[in-house]
């Protein structure tokens, strides 16, 4: 469980949230989604504890125990400490900073990633799947996973999200993601919160979404509804609804059609740019 | 016997509202009720088929636990889940999995434009029952 309560942060004099809340209990996988510069890394670095908010609080379940930033493992572009070490290097490194006594390497060796090869020589999708690597290592309880598996090749990306599965499967395992792109990861979000200017403008669990935002096919805009976004074609418009109500078919004209997680943000996402 | 090189025929609808887990479920069940998938078989672990098909492992526990739920399925502890085929179960299950899967195809059809009646024939087509000149002639492109 992470609990984030009444949390304000900014950089500088730039604000990103004021008295900001929201709890993932343990074990959901969450995807956090919104426009560029939302703040979605922002409010990541600070369940990571890379950044301390200015006011408020983030708690984490007991059982992360004293320090809990020890079992979150945050996934991100953040190995530079290692840049100039050998892959062999910077595993004995990690392992005695964190006193263990074995490292299950199997990630590393799946990807061809050679013992003897310096970090800064591997490339950003190797660098990430041996973060991840020596994250999994500490076994952690927490995995909060920042955009940074969208730079990584169709392989890697897939080798990335198998092992989120496999770890899904084994235990209990909260996950965080944020991502603009989900065409791989849509069945495995269990939780989409969605943010506008600092504060969370949809929150809602995959199955609500997907029956309560359609795409509606026709001349006139639907009154009764509130429409996110529409596109115009000549003859007619797809109007981007949300809520939709399934007691409202029938009342509706035109042809109503449900739509996929990436369409659904873009619905979203649209309005705003709109 | 090995277990069921499944699951080919299990494809998620990522635009459908009907959930993933619904999804997978259905067609389990029509694995089972075809006989495709033979009694007895022993299904993919919870963990094969959530990499199978890369959807969250709770997913599949709810789809395992429901279909074990209403008989399709049983479990042997530690070893795993394997297809029952209780004749019972059979004969009433089928009937509601039949109007689910023939009301998902009908509105599927209608969203694509198609008349009842097209519909019907195509059915008809495709099923050898018949009709005269169901065959070809409303396959797709009068549709705009």
């Amino acid at each position: 469980m992470i609990e984030i309560r009444g949390v304000s942060f900014s950089y500088g004099k730039t604000g990103v949230f004021r008295d900001f809340s929201l709890s993932i209990p343990e074990g959901q996988v969450c995807l956090v989604t919104g426009i560029n510069g939302v703040g979605k890394s922002t409010l990541l670095r600070l369940m990571a504890g890379v950044l301390r908010p200015d006011k408020g609080k983030i708690r984490y379940d007991p059982k992360l125990g004293a320090d809990p930033r020890r079992k979150i493992g945050f996934v991100s572009d953040a190995l530079s400490l290692y840049e100039s070490l050998t892959i062999a290097e910077a595993i004995g490194f990690h392992k005695s900073v964190y006193g263990l006594s074995s490292f299950d390497d199997s990630l590393v060796q799946h990807t061809k990633i050679g013992c003897r090869q310096k970090v800064r020589e591997l490339s950003i999708g190797q660098r990430t799947i041996f973060h991840l690597n020596l994250i999994l290592s500490l076994e952690p309880a927490v995995l909060l996973v920042d955009e940074i598996i969208h730079s990584i090749d169709a392989y890697l990306r897939k080798v990335f999200l198998e092992q989120i599965v496999q770890l899904l499967s084994k235990r209990r395992l909260t996950v965080v993601m944020v991502n603009v792109n989900f065409h791989d990861i849509e069945h495995l979000i269990e939780r989409v919160i969605l943010l506008k200017s600092g504060e969370i403008a949809v929150d809602e669990n995959i199955e609500d979404l997907k029956s309560k935002v359609k795409k509606i096919v026709a001349r006139n805009r639907p009154d009764s509804l509130n429409v996110l976004s529409q596109i115009d074609y000549s003859e007619h418009s797809e109007f981007f609804v949300y809520p939709f109500d399934n007691r409202l078919r029938g009342t509706i004209e035109g042809d109503i059609f449900d739509l996929n997680l990436t369409e659904i943000v873009s619905a979203f996402i649209g309005g705003e740019y709109a | 016997m090995g277990k069921l090189e499944e699951p080919r025929q299990i494809r998620i609808d990522a635009k459908s509202a009907v959930p993933a887990y619904e999804q997978i479920k259905r067609a389990i069940k029509l694995a089972i009720l075809s006989g495709r998938w033979e009694n007895g078989k022993q299904l993919m672990t919870l963990r094969e088929m959530a990499l199978k098909l890369m959807v969250n492992p709770n997913t599949i526990i709810k789809v395992y636990g429901q279909l074990e739920n209403e008989g399709f399925i049983y479990s042997r502890p530690g070893a795993g889940y394997y297809v029952k085929l209780d004749p019972a179960k059979f004969s009433k299950g089928s009937p509601e999995l039949f109007r689910e899967v023939t009301e998902d195809y009908i509105s599927k059809a209608l969203q694509l434009g198609y008349s009842a009646e097209q519909i019907l024939r195509e059915v008809a087509a495709l099923t050898n029952i018949g009709i005269p000149s169901a065959r070809r002639k409303d396959h797709g492109n009068d549709r705009d």
